[in-house]
């Protein structure tokens, strides 16, 4: 009987991640579409936002350019991440497969978050195609400096890590109310305009920015993408890291607690 | 012995909604709640290397007892130890000793090939790969894998999907495995194949088995010993052949014959149940009567051109135990 050691744990970990990726790669079909999509709406979001600029130099400080190229960039990343869609937890909770989980040798929130993690690898195709598509109209600047780019990879990290969490948290209200449609609509909608997928922060009104620059949808989407264009610098950068690591660790403090609550609540459906 | 259940109680609650006007809208609202006990008390205990069957009536508490002792659901009283842990508090070390099959779901990626669920299950238990190229391909051969291990598990029948799950459960050798009512809605196939396979790791590897079945074909092929529940309770607890002894108070036998009228036969041991020209049953008491005396008595005084005992029935038995629904002191090598 192995012993759980770190090393017993990352294979066990592995073994999820490769669910999720060879998940997205079993229906080749869905991904090419996924690809194709990726490439229309990248184009058109270039097209629009060009239009939009017509006759502006610049609209709250940011230039037409990099406006252009946040719009496109975020396409990408929200493609890849896609944060509403990753969890089957729901499914499972409501089709009683939850109990199968649960005697898995690994927590139930590794589980889900490696193979949400996999997902995410497997939707990658995605993202380059719009990155490609972006660079090729000549619509997506790469950063100032490497180091703006390591950077803004570093935040894409912990947004990554953020919209995995959140998705968790979200979904595990299943375990309280079984059918979320509501809840994941709302969120939804929330973390679409919130996280600065839709439109940059920049262009938020002037009251709502400073609400918004505090809660955890905007480590999403909006902070590395504001790293990526070189907005921020010194103190602003190093805290606008640190807020999202901040809530990276509240948001999984939280997802535990909600965890222990919710295995009490565990009533396996159907027999 | 490997698992000891004592006292175990488990009550479900949900929103009390009375029906009436407004009642969906009200059930927004009420604090009431409605408390049902699905299990009542219960205690037994199952020997390492024990192949039991674990049986009651649809909604009896077989699968929320089943639930406790895998660690899935925390009991609201009593005590249950698997393997010198309780399930629920540790939960990631129980799931290295145990295995399950539940029949109704399936513990496979649904996406992905069989041979990959597989691996994934070679990951998460840590297994080496020696050890688990040899294990795959013992069952493999033991279940007849080969012609669909490389096909989606959305495309598989219900027989190679259970297969494949029994396969999944077992491929890191876990000292106990549950299975729900692994051959519901099998062919006889199937069926057949899958108590090979049960019995064969059961009295080949020493695995501990707890079989939840509506199957008695299941039960007499692969049990000893039994525990039956209905309402939370447990019903009886012991051996098989010992159930059917205090159940079964009659024996039938049946007689052909060509030569002569059947329906003119008679006996001083057995009772004529029924009778045509051809063919007639007769009843007898095996406390009162042995069974190759009556079978002496007809045989000598009749031209019967053939003859049969009928094996008195678990299925009855049993209907008989769901619709009386009193609990039978544990006869025979129960604990």
């Amino acid at each position: 009987m192995p012993v759980d050691t770190l090393s017993t744990r990352l294979t066990g970990l592995r073994g999820f991640y490769r669910a999720g990726y060879q998940s997205v790669l079993a229906y080749r079909a869905d991904l090419l579409f996924g690809i194709v999509g990726l490439v229309i709406q990248a184009t058109l979001t270039v097209v629009v936002w060009r239009v939009l600029f017509t006759g502006h130099d610049q609209v709250a400080g940011i230039g037409s350019a990099t406006a252009v190229a946040y719009a496109v960039l975020a396409a990408c990343l929200q493609a890849v991440v896609m944060p509403w869609q990753f969890s089957s937890l729901p499914l499972r909770v409501m089709r009683g497969q939850i109990g199968v989980d649960m005697i898995r040798p690994r927590s139930l929130i590794s589980q889900n978050l490696a193979q949400a993690g996999g997902t995410m690898v497997g939707r990658l195709p995605l993202g380059a195609a719009g990155l490609v598509t972006g660079l090729a109209l000549g619509a997506v600047k790469a950063p100032h400096s490497v180091l703006d780019l390591l950077v803004s990879v570093v935040s894409m990290a912990l947004g990554v890590a953020n919209i995995l969490t959140i998705n968790l948290l979200v979904s595990m209200t299943a375990f309280w109310t079984l059918e979320i449609g509501g809840i994941m609509i709302l969120y939804r909608f929330g973390s679409a305009f919130l996280s600065g997928a839709l439109i940059p922060l920049w262009f938020m009104p002037e009251w709502l920015q400073p609400i918004i620059s505090w809660l955890p949808f905007q480590a999403q989407i909006y902070a590395p993408l504001s790293i990526w264009f070189g907005t921020r610098h010194g103190a602003d950068l190093v805290g606008t890291l640190a807020l999202q690591l901040a809530w990276v660790m509240v948001l999984f403090l939280l997802l535990q607690l909600v965890w222990r609550r919710a295995v009490h609540r565990v009533v396996v459906l159907g027999g | 012995m490997i698992i000891e259940v004592a006292d175990l109680t488990k009550d479900f609650s949900r929103p009390d909604v009375r029906p009436g006007r407004f009642a969906g809208t009200r059930s927004l609202f009420t604090r009431a709640r409605k408390v049902t006990r699905a299990v009542d008390g219960i205690s037994f205990q199952i020997d390492d290397g024990e192949l039991i069957g674990f049986l009651g009536p649809n909604g009896a508490g077989k699968s929320t007892t089943i639930k406790m002792l895998t660690g899935i659901l925390v009991p609201t009283s009593g005590t249950v130890t698997v393997a010198g842990q309780v399930p629920w508090r540790d939960r990631r070390r129980n799931a290295r000793t145990i295995g399950a099959v539940f029949g109704q779901r399936t513990q496979l990626w649904y996406d992905l090939p069989l041979r990959n669920s597989f691996e994934i299950i070679r990951d998460l238990y840590s297994m080496d790969p020696a050890t688990y190229r040899t294990r795959l391909g013992e069952f493999t051969e033991l279940l007849d894998l080969d012609e669909f291990i490389d096909t989606p598990v959305r495309s598989l029948s219900l027989g190679q999907r259970m297969r494949g799950d029994l396969v999944a459960a077992m491929l890191y050798a876990p000292r106990i495995l549950y299975l729900d009512e692994p051959t519901v809605g099998l062919d006889v196939v199937a069926k057949g194949k899958i108590r090979e396979f049960v019995a064969e790791i059961n009295a080949g590897r020493g695995t501990t088995v707890i079989l939840t079945t509506h199957d008695m074909d299941d039960v007499e092929r692969l049990c000893r010993r039994v525990v039956i529940i209905d309402h939370g309770k447990i019903l009886y607890e012991g051996d098989v052949g010992m159930l059917k002894a205090q159940y079964v108070t009659s024996r039938d036998v049946v007689v052909h014959c060509t030569d002569f009228d059947a329906t003119t036969i008679s006996s001083p041991f057995a009772q004529v149940v029924s009778a045509d020209t051809f063919k007639a049953t007769l009843r007898f008491d095996p406390e009162v009567t042995a069974a190759p005396k009556v079978v002496h008595d007809l045989t000598s005084r009749y031209p019967i051109t053939d003859l049969s005992l009928l094996e008195p029935d678990l299925e009855d038995v049993i209907r008989q135990l769901y619709t009386e629904r009193t609990p039978v002191p544990a006869r025979g090598t129960g604990a």
